[in-house]
């Protein structure tokens, strides 16, 4: 089993869905098993990991503080199928609001100016 | 044959497109004062983009991942964030003085002033970008860009003593009428005109908006250390050409007709078309890249979908700040500025910004994790460690020497 250090491989990597579409940035993790501003016992086990959070963090990732949760996206752990240099997710329904200014800008300029849904030539 | 056709043009375009406003302006402004006495640089300066362009694809090829996401990834979003303000910033700076290259070029060509080439010369970029497919964009203007060989051509041409040449470059003096430090001031530009950031952003995103694999890697290699070297050659020859015309008659280089007077004198006006051509190539190629490097290193920066690649609709984000950063552009432009003036000032300020670029790229090639067995080797760690101490040192004296000589004056 190889180790991974949350700060080293997961925090600030891309994530991509199963097809290799940029989704955005794993902004942070959700923990379970600990609570928050008491000590760890030494002996407890391990903290698990149990979601990405992705969302508009970037003010507060530079600048301090916590944002409110609706911030953030939980993407289950359940569907990360690999992490590399990138960390993968499964095939899923699920849709991702991190994109909500992507499908925007999509829908109501990209998309009506001529050329814009079809190949490069 | 075809592998062997695939190699030559690439070569071909790595030449034809090496050189951008930066490189033009810079080596006739310092051939005109100093003669060959900083063409020392320029050979520094291509050692050290080889090194690193061929660092930052490799990256690209065995990782899948740009050189902006690797820079967020091991510099954190605090650091990295402040690395691409800076980044953004100067990018945009080289993006306006391309486009007010190519704009200064037509009005050359064409006696129309330049204020009615540059909307023109920026819709083409974006009409290019948003529908030209990556490879034909990279091949017509690099092969076209080739028409800059006029340069060297003209120095023959002028039937140069070439011993006196050969010793203004081997033994390097600072003329008289120029202190320490205007020549130490326009070494570091001139540096930072040949190592522009943009064009390692630009190289790691074009491996994946390629889609190189491993196989492609010798053959990006090979383009990166012939085809940058005679691009640096042709830098060494606008240089030269300054050096035997604007030098003897004390000719200031202020505006793109100082920088092509050589040619015209060596070739008369056939000659000088080829330059215009070659110009206009070279500085709207430039353009095009760093249009796409704003728009890579920001979409790389935040995890957004990127690329040529994918169709317009796949990555609006990426295509409206592109538009946005033409735009910005053309608006500083149309202050009146003189482009020129905003390119001297960009290659200083690449040259201050070098260190964020090439640091994290140096840190990454050496990351197993990253790279497999294809990690930086022993020899290339001990040059890029060398270059990393120059591209430092130029970097923090950039500035001083900026306030000391009022900008070179």
């Amino acid at each position: 089993m190889t180790k991974l250090d949350a700060r080293l491989h997961l925090l600030d990597r891309q994530l991509l869905d199963d097809e290799d579409a940029p989704v955005g940035i794993v902004d942070d993790l959700e923990l379970e098993g600990i609570e928050e501003d008491t000590d760890i016992d030494p002996s407890a086990a391990a903290p698990q990991v149990t979601a990405i959070l992705s969302g508009h963090v970037l003010g507060t990732r530079i600048f301090g503080g916590t944002p409110p949760r609706s911030r953030l996206q939980e993407i289950p752990w359940e569907l990360v199928a690999s992490v590399g240099v990138t960390v993968k997710l499964r095939p899923t329904d699920m849709s991702f609001d991190v994109q909500w200014t992507e499908h925007w800008l999509r829908d109501h300029i990209i998309a009506h100016i001529p050329g814009g849904r079809h190949a490069s030539e | 044959m075809k592998k062997i056709f695939a190699v030559a043009l690439g070569i071909l375009t790595a030449i034809g497109g090496f050189l951008d406003i930066g490189d033009l302006v810079m080596n006739a402004v310092v051939g005109s004062r100093f003669g060959l006495a900083l063409a020392w640089v320029v050979v520094v300066g291509i050692i050290g983009i080889c090194l690193f362009a061929e660092m930052a694809g490799r990256v690209a090829v065995v990782s899948g991942r740009a050189t902006f996401e690797i820079i967020r990834e091991r510099l954190g979003p605090r650091t990295a964030g402040a690395n691409l303000i800076a980044s953004f910033f100067i990018n945009l700076m080289t993006l306006t003085a391309e486009i007010g290259g190519v704009a200064l070029a037509l009005q050359l060509a064409t006696d129309v002033g330049r204020f009615m080439w540059v909307p023109v010369a920026a819709f083409a970029v974006w009409v290019v970008i948003w529908r030209v497919r990556f490879q034909i964009m990279e091949n017509v203007t690099g092969l076209l860009g080739l028409c800059l060989i006029v340069f060297a051509v003209a120095v023959f041409l002028l039937h140069p003593n070439w011993g006196e040449l050969a010793h203004q470059a081997t033994a390097p003096v600072i003329p008289d009428k120029e202190s320490a430090a205007t020549y130490w001031y326009f070494a570091i530009a001139l540096f930072g005109a040949a190592m522009t950031p943009y064009e390692v952003f630009f190289f790691s995103s074009g491996a994946v908006e390629e889609r190189w694999t491993d196989k492609d890697l010798g053959t990006a290699r090979l383009n990166v250390m012939v085809g940058f070297p005679l691009g640096g050659i042709l830098s060494i020859a606008i240089a030269s050409s300054a050096a035997l015309i604007l030098l003897p008659s004390q000719i200031d280089v202020t505006s793109l007709s100082q920088i092509v007077m050589p040619v015209l004198a060596a070739g008369g006006k056939l000659a000088l078309a080829f330059a215009i051509i070659g110009i206009v190539a070279a500085t709207f190629g430039a353009a095009l890249e760093t249009t796409l490097s704003a728009g890579y290193i920001l979409a790389q920066f935040l995890g957004w979908t990127w690329g040529k690649f994918r169709r317009p609709a796949q990555a609006a984000r990426f295509h409206v700040v592109m538009f946005v950063a033409i735009v910005l552009g053309v608006a500083v432009l149309f202050t009146g500025v003189d482009p020129i003036m905003v390119t001297e000032y960009s290659v200083v300020f690449s040259a201050i910004a070098l260190p964020l670029t090439y640091l994290p790229i140096l840190i990454v090639a050496n990351d197993s994790q990253y790279m497999g067995e294809k990690t930086n080797g022993r020899l290339i760690n001990v040059l890029g460690s060398v270059y990393l101490v120059v591209i430092l040192a130029a970097s923090l004296a950039a500035i001083p020497l900026m306030i000391v000589t009022g900008a070179g004056q």
